[in-house]
């Protein structure tokens, strides 16, 4: 789910940028930091929309670093469990398949995936019905459910389920949509 | 029967009672993805079950569900009359050296690939980033092609991720044969051993092919021992050995006849003798490592064979011959010990310590000798022991003019 929220952040600078583009600066560093960050509480920091607030700055003692206090508002995306996703095959194996949101990497265990459907190996291995109508393969697109969620330095991991109502392909790569 | 929404677990259950942990501990949690269970999404211990780094990083499998995906793989594989075939890569497939081991007599193989000999303009590849070169084994092409038909293949190597994935991309740039069943030594749950508990197969289907015997202890059945394969100078002086490499001599292992020829024609065998319709039980009950085990009996029982029959030829080599060996061995040393007396032993002479008519042969490095001037005055030939060693090696009597001992001039 993609959120529009407020963050703040003490940013370090060093002086040497300090003058008339000090704020500007700053905001190049910030994005550069915060953009494509994670973290367990918000997801993951997908892009910044603005900035809310600039705090006066505070010399620190010793190093002559300034820290500014800024406050800033992004677009974060947190996948939650029992959330709905669509979401891109990226790996099909026997042991089910992997798939991307975004910056979410979700794994479909075999167990999760509906009893009618094979594994079928090959050059293209995908998952398939018996009688050929429905196929998951690379790059096919399934709606899938969240089963559980964990979030790193750098990347969210999910398992999720296509066994319920709704849920499964919804593209063949191969048809134009 | 209800599903519960939230974990999914599919579990009969009189009634539901969402994030109860009651639930949770029915599922029999099969494996571990990024920390969580792949059926119930509960957080699970970091070292649970065994991990199968090499599909995906963050993917750990329970004994019981590794059971269950191998006898369900082994169905399907059986269905298309194919085994499982684990590679090891170095001195089996191919040969790497790093740039800076390359002897100066190996310096040829910088040149630009237009300069290069043909054999290896197809077959050595620099790795500039990792700063090596790597030869591939003649016929490597050929014999992965051959065998993909009957086997599905995977690399094993002691060698680390990025080592092992470049080997692939040259040994299989298309991604035919291995796609991500490439184990490194990262994958390995023991110390320098390689096993057959992160191979996604039932060990009774599966064949090894390595050079090295002492990495596969638990699974010596499962192996086909394949001999080194050394194109490089660097690795002749690892291994203790006294020659030049393939590279200096500017050779290569023959493309019909060498090592991977040979062991494709095994393994061809193997799955014959395998899926063979005669027999009559169920192609699951059946064990390839008995058949290896066959396999291999037949091949050492051949190999005597060849040894006896070499023995035998031996002998006529020096048949007529009678030698005496004078001023070659040490005083007051028995001389049937000596090598040399055992060495025309070997290629059929009858050696003596005595002179007499029937002596055909004087042995010696010194013409003056009393035995040497003998075999002057009698017309016996008084040759060099160089005479006996050139006969062994080239398996036929040299002429004895070659190897004359002159008196020397006063």
């Amino acid at each position: 789910m993609f959120f529009h929220i407020v963050l703040e952040r003490n940013m370090q600078l060093h002086p040497r940028h300090f003058g008339r583009d000090l704020r500007d600066k700053l905001v190049a560093k910030l994005m550069k930091d915060v953009e494509g960050t994670c973290s367990g509480r918000h997801g993951f920091i997908v892009a910044i929309t603005g900035i809310e607030n600039v705090g006066k700055g505070l010399i620190r003692d010793g190093t002559g670093f300034v820290t500014f206090p800024v406050k800033y508002q992004c677009v974060v995306f947190r996948p939650f469990k029992g959330e709905i996703l669509e979401a891109v095959v990226t790996m099909v194996n026997k042991m089910g398949f992997f798939a991307e949101a975004g910056p979410v990497q979700i794994f479909v265990s075999n167990h999760l995936i509906p009893d009618d459907m094979e594994f079928q190996s090959g050059d293209m291995p995908n998952y398939t019905t018996s009688d050929g109508s429905v196929k998951i393969q690379k790059e096919s697109e399934v709606r899938l459910k969240i089963i559980g969620t964990r979030v790193d330095a750098t990347e969210i991991f999910c398992i999720g389920t296509i066994k319920d109502d709704f849920l499964g392909v919804i593209s063949d790569p191969g048809s134009t949509s | 029967m209800h599903t519960c929404d939230l974990c999914a677990c599919a579990m009969r259950v009189t009634m539901c009672n969402h994030g109860s942990s009651l639930k949770r501990n029915m599922c029999p949690h099969p494996g571990v993805y990024a920390g969580m269970c792949m059926r119930c999404g509960q957080e699970m211990d970091d070292e649970f079950g065994v991990a199968f780094g090499y599909i995906h990083k963050k993917l750990r499998l329970a004994s019981d569900e590794i059971s269950r995906l191998r006898d369900k793989d082994l169905k399907n594989l059986l269905r298309d009359r194919k085994l499982y075939l684990i590679l090891d890569l170095d001195h089996t497939l191919l040969h790497s050296a790093r740039l800076l081991d390359i002897t100066v007599e190996e310096g040829y193989l910088h040149n630009q690939t237009d300069a290069l000999p043909d054999n290896l303009k197809s077959s050595l590849f620099r790795v500039e980033w990792m700063q090596m070169m790597t030869k591939l084994r003649p016929f490597v092409h050929s014999f992965l092609k051959e065998a993909s038909n009957l086997f599905e293949m995977y690399i094993y190597t002691m060698g680390e991720r990025p080592y092992a994935l470049e080997m692939a991309k040259l040994l299989d740039p298309g991604d035919n044969y291995f796609s991500s069943r490439i184990i490194a030594q990262g994958d390995c749950t023991q110390r320098n051993q390689k096993g057959l508990d992160v191979v996604l197969g039932r060990e009774s289907a599966v064949l090894v092919l390595d050079d090295t015997e002492a990495v596969w202890g638990k699974h010596k059945d499962n192996l086909i021992l394949m001999e080194r394969y050394h194109f490089f100078a660097s690795s002749c002086k690892q291994f203790g050995l006294n020659c030049k490499s393939l590279s200096q001599l500017k050779s290569d292992e023959s493309e019909t006849e060498g090592a991977l020829p040979t062991v494709l024609k095994i393994l061809q065998r193997i799955h014959r003798l395998f899926f063979d319709e005669a027999l009559e039980d169920n192609l699951e009950d059946r064990d390839v490592r008995q058949v290896n085990l066959s396999q291999m009996a037949e091949c050492t029982l051949s190999f005597l064979i060849k040894a006896l029959v070499l023995k035998t030829v031996r002998k006529e080599i020096l048949k007529d011959c009678k030698v005496v060996f004078s001023r070659v061995f040490p005083t007051n040393f028995p001389a049937e010990q000596h090598t040399l007396w055992k060495m025309a032993e070997q290629l059929g002479a009858t050696c003596s310590t005595e002179l007499d008519p029937s002596v055909t042969h004087v042995v010696s490095t010194d013409a003056g000798t009393e035995k040497s001037r003998w075999a002057v005055c009698e017309n016996k030939y008084l040759v060099h022991p160089r005479w006996i060693e050139a006969s062994k090696y080239t398996w036929q009597k040299q002429p004895e003019e070659n190897y004359l001992v002159h008196a020397k001039n006063k």
